[in-house]
């Protein structure tokens, strides 16, 4: 299974990662998979938790790829180990333990993993704001936007699937979704 | 939010999409995961010794700040340390510095010469004894008479009594509070008589250091001499208008004369150092002299102050010179109702 060809370099693998490739996804997870894994269960937690940490860890990496604000300073193996290591010692910290053990792995940057889980938190907050955004919006607005946001569908499609006159008709409605939408997220956002 | 701008609230919905996708994802990659193959390699992560929040990046991450509040923790104590130990210190001295009168607890008479009884006041004395004592000397032959403020302040009556035990009524004239200053005036008792001629001078003049001093005071019921010499121009803590004497005194040695080798009156008595050896403080006669010109018309009563021009002591043996000086120097009792 391995090598079968040239393995990827960090850098083709965030390329992929930012364009949405699949295989690079894929062999993105599979190569530090193992590294979290260890660093997890040597630490208190179980297989669930070190796939929980490792997925949200993959999710930072993913939406500052994206954003285009991720650098790079060292070996991507470092900077993965270092926010799955502070993602889990947050989680450590819940149930009151400070403490977790290294596994051999190289020195990391303090200073841009505070900063990247810093944005994250944020992130999720939004995140967590507009599920809860959404779920207050009620029928037809709710999904009437995530099929168009979400699902991508066309206007065409939408039009038939609600039964509007026409895609103007439709265009109309999902704007007054949208607004409503925004009154209800920022009327939270803000406080 | 006034606007109308969908914009934001479209780009949120975009990122609230984009990672639900992507959470799908994972998990579908996850599956396809062959998860022995996963723990082998697992396995050969080897697992560290040292612990994780206290090491390295601990260091880096709080270091800065550590070193500030260390900084500041070191200099806030040393600071500290230093401003009480400078308050301490004058604190100290202030506690250090004693006025020299005497207070008289529980009196003891083991002998007492009563050689006139005037009036029966000496013996009224005996019975009755002051509240505050001290020394105190003639300044002129009419009577007046010089102390320390200290000695008579809020007094109700002073009396005066000589080495051969003649008691006389004084009558305070002028005080000088920031001199420590106070002249009497005896002759309003009519049991005074002027005396013969006063044998000291009085030297206004700054004396030398080294200049052998003596004084005749009463810590006791009984005149004591003390011998000494000038340790330095200036009194407790610089005071300019005092010298500081290496002279054995001790309460009821206030407002005795100090005098020079030649029977000059170079200062008054008027306090020591505790905690330290020798060291005792004396108002500079240049002090004395401005006292006694600031001295109202009506208080002198048409008596001005003459005072001796010239010592007579100077060639005389000190035990000479104290014969002669210790006629002048009195005792001063100060009574308090």
């Amino acid at each position: 299974m391995r090598d079968r060809q040239p393995a990827l370099t960090d850098e083709e693998l965030l390329t992929g990662l930012a364009n949405g490739s699949d295989n690079a996804l894929t062999e993105l997870y599979r190569r530090y998979f193992p590294m979290v894994l260890q660093l997890i269960t040597t630490n208190n937690g179980n297989e669930d938790d070190a796939k929980d940490i490792y997925q949200e860890t993959l999710v930072v990496l993913y939406e500052k790829v994206r954003a285009g604000s991720f650098e790079l300073h060292s070996q991507l193996k470092t900077y993965i180990y270092a926010v799955g290591r502070r993602l889990w010692l947050k989680q450590l910290a819940q149930k009151s333990r400070y403490m977790v053990r290294n596994i051999d792995v190289d020195a990391t940057d303090a200073g841009q993993v505070s900063d990247d889980l810093v944005d994250h938190e944020e992130r999720d907050r939004q995140f967590e704001l507009m599920t809860d955004s959404l779920g207050r919006l009620g029928e037809p607005c709710r999904t009437l936007l995530e099929d168009f946001y979400i699902r991508h569908l066309s206007m065409q499609d939408i039009t038939e699937k609600f039964g509007y006159t026409n895609a103007d008709n439709a265009k109309t409605q999902k704007y007054k979704c949208l607004m409503r939408l925004k009154r209800l997220f920022f009327a939270e956002y803000k406080t | 939010m006034e606007t109308n701008e969908p914009n934001e609230i479209e780009n949120a919905l975009r990122a609230y999409g984009d990672r639900i996708r992507f959470r799908r994802k994972l998990v579908a990659v996850h599956k396809s995961m062959d998860m022995d193959e996963v723990r082998t390699e697992a396995g050969t992560y080897r697992v560290g010794q040292r612990s994780l929040n206290s090491g390295r990046n601990f260091w880096r991450t709080y270091g800065t700040t550590l070193a500030v509040a260390a900084s500041v923790a070191v200099v806030t104590t040393f600071s500290s340390i230093f401003l009480y130990r400078s308050y301490q210190q004058s604190h100290k001295q202030e506690q250090q510095y004693s006025q020299l009168s005497k207070e008289i607890q529980a009196v003891k008479y083991s002998q007492r010469r009563i050689l006139s009884d005037l009036n029966g006041r000496s013996l009224s004395l005996s019975q009755n004894p002051a509240q505050v004592s001290g020394s105190g000397f003639l300044i002129t032959t009419d009577g007046y008479f010089v102390t320390n403020n200290h000695l008579v302040q809020g007094a109700d009556s002073v009396y005066v009594q000589s080495s051969k035990g003649d008691v006389y009524k004084a009558r305070i004239v002028h005080t000088d509070q920031e001199h420590d200053i106070a002249i009497l005036q005896l002759c309003d008792d009519t049991a005074f008589r002027a005396v013969t001629a006063i044998p000291y001078g009085f030297d206004a003049r700054p004396s030398a250091l080294g200049e052998r001093v003596f004084t005749l005071g009463y810590p006791r019921e009984e005149v004591v001499y003390g011998e000494g010499y000038l340790s330095s121009r200036t009194g407790y803590r610089g005071d300019s208008i005092a010298y500081q004497v290496a002279i054995g005194v001790n309460p009821g040695n206030s407002g005795g004369p100090l005098l020079d080798e030649k029977g000059n009156v170079i200062g008054i008595i008027s306090g020591k150092q505790i905690m330290a050896e020798g060291v005792s403080f004396a108002i500079k006669t240049d002090y004395l002299l401005q006292t006694i010109n600031a001295i109202s018309a009506d208080a002198l009563n048409g008596l001005p102050v003459k005072l001796p021009r010239k010592t007579t002591l100077a060639r005389l043996s000190r035990k000479q010179q104290i014969e002669q000086v210790q006629e002048y120097v009195y005792q001063v009792k100060v009574f308090k109702h």
